[in-house]
């Protein structure tokens, strides 16, 4: 998975799926595609490629420019993804309702598959997954977690998360002791707090207009998010 | 039947070696049959600590190799008749042992000593996959550095993928006085991070590096806190329990390091 700030480029069992942010704009979004494909063109010559940008709708004209620009690199556009296609990363389309897909990911990755890793992650440990990540311990300095849904640490996050790693930006990172390194959710990236206070509680990050906000997550808000 | 404790850092210079000769030393002192084996391979140390580098003849490399027998290549120490040591070979490199050579020295060294001591050498790589191949127990030092600390947890994860789970941690050179202003981590925050039993916590001394030039563990000066602090961890390492020293530092940390430190 490749990604610059409002493109991701991701390959699924399907073939490959580009992600354009449907607030971007239209010439700032080719100007990424051209630079990000350019990064990665050795490994994607020739394939065929499917697009998603939610519920915008390309113009015939910017229709016209996408299909240049993959040509360019000989990449074939197959055709477009809907939102309900698109569903929660990594969780299949085929048995769910597409219904609930879509409710799903409107209000924000609540389901989807899911890791559970059971035991602290160390510096120089990195788990990638398609989906949520769960981590029933620590995740150290120099760990690294990269989910394309959520990640939630039981324990203390002292290393780099990326939630949304496909750009998702409804996704969130939460922690018993939230203290990364780095958070990115999408293409979000804040850095740590300098100095590290003890005894917050329960925190979780999210983006709100474009900005990582952390807000303590505790039983009560838990509880009123569930339902 | 003995057993093999790899002395072990991932960070360089942190006290490896030091660590090495002093607890080696101090299980001979207390009457077991030792064995010091320095697995760094091109970068030798623990002879010179030891004060036994004129002594050298053969070396771990001769021994995986066949070149002579294992007998032929140990020194005897120069005060404990039951402690030995197996140089490593200068003019060599790390790729000139491998992890399964290792296996088999280690079973050959349990089979005649109480204890043998791996020094390996920094870093994660070959030296490092050899030195724990044969050990049955892990020993991690760290300074109170938060690089140190990093290599640490990197080296516990990697020990702990190689089946050599619950090493003990050794914080040395930890200075009181910098604690106590904010200016140094505290082993709270240590053991915050790396979760794992403290077995000593090793002040800065002096003594240390008049010991070292000197060829002589500062364990066996009754006078040196270092000497002290390790000869309580050598107590620890045979399974006795004994309280942490009184290293000064501020009430509060030593309340919780009584909680922390799992003595048995
Ligand atoms: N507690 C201490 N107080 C003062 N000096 C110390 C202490 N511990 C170690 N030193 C000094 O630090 C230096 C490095 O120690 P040592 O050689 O034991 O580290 P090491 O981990 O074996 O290094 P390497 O990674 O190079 O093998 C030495 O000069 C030693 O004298
Ligand atoms: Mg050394």
């Amino acid at each position: 998975m490749t990604r610059t700030e409002h493109v991701a480029l991701k390959g699924t069992r399907d073939g490959l799926v580009l992600y354009f942010d449907p607030a971007a704009d239209f010439g700032v979004l080719m100007n990424e595609l051209d630079k990000l494909l350019k990064n990665s063109v050795q490994l994607l010559q020739g394939a065929s490629v499917r697009c998603y940008s939610g519920k915008k709708e390309f113009t015939e004209d910017e229709h016209a420019g996408l299909e240049t620009i993959l040509k360019k690199r000989q990449l074939e556009l197959t055709g477009w993804l809907t939102p309900e296609e698109v569903g929660v990363p990594g969780k299949s389309q085929s048995y769910a309702t597409q219904d609930k897909e879509t409710r799903i990911w409107e209000e924000g990755m609540e389901e989807g598959s899911c890791l559970f890793v059971e035991r602290t992650l160390r510096s120089g440990k990195s788990v990638q997954f398609d989906g949520h990540v769960v981590v029933l311990g620590d995740v150290n300095p120099g760990a690294e977690i990269i989910a394309t849904g959520n990640i939630a640490v039981l324990g203390s996050l002292r290393g780099v998360a990326h939630a949304g790693a496909t750009g998702e930006r409804k996704a969130s990172v939460s922690a018993y002791h939230l203290a990364p390194t780095q958070l990115r959710i999408a293409d979000v990236v804040t850095r740590g707090p300098a100095d590290e206070a003890d005894g917050r509680g329960p925190e979780i990050a999210r983006i709100k207009d474009d900005q990582l906000i952390v807000e303590s997550a505790g039983v009560k808000s838990w509880r009123g998010k569930a339902r | 039947m003995g057993e093999v404790i790899v002395v072990t850092s991932g960070k360089g210079g942190v006290g490896k070696t030091t660590t090495s000769a002093n607890i080696g030393t101090g299980l001979a002192a207390a009457g077991h049959k030792v064995v010091l084996v320095d697995t760094d391979i091109g970068l030798r140390n623990l002879d010179v600590v030891m004060g036994l580098e004129n002594r050298i003849v053969y070396d771990l490399v001769d021994v995986t190799s066949g070149n002579c027998r294992l007998k032929q290549a140990l020194i005897k120490d120069k005060r404990f008749a039951n402690l030995f040591l197996l140089p490593a070979a200068q003019t060599k490199d790390k790729t000139a042992v491998n992890p399964e050579q290792m296996k088999v020295l280690a079973a050959e060294l349990k089979a005649e000593f109480d204890y043998a001591i791996i020094d390996c050498p920094a870093g994660i790589e070959q030296g490092f996959r050899n030195a724990i191949a044969g050990a049955d127990r892990a020993i991690v030092v760290c300074t109170p550095e938060v690089s140190a600390v990093r290599d640490a947890d990197r080296i516990i994860g990697l020990l702990e993928a190689a089946e050599l789970r619950n090493p003990k941690l050794i914080i040395n050179r930890i200075r009181p006085e910098m604690v106590k202003r904010g200016d140094m981590m505290d082993i709270s925050d240590i053991l915050d991070i790396l979760a794992v039993e403290l077995i000593g916590v090793v002040p800065e001394d002096e003594s240390i590096v008049i010991s070292t030039n000197r060829g002589e563990p500062a364990v066996m000066d009754k006078t040196s806190k270092a000497g002290e602090a390790y000869r309580r961890i050598t107590k620890r390492i045979t399974g006795e329990e004994v309280p942490l020293m009184n290293l000064d530092v501020p009430i509060g940390i030593m309340d919780r390091l009584k909680r922390l430190v799992g003595l048995r």
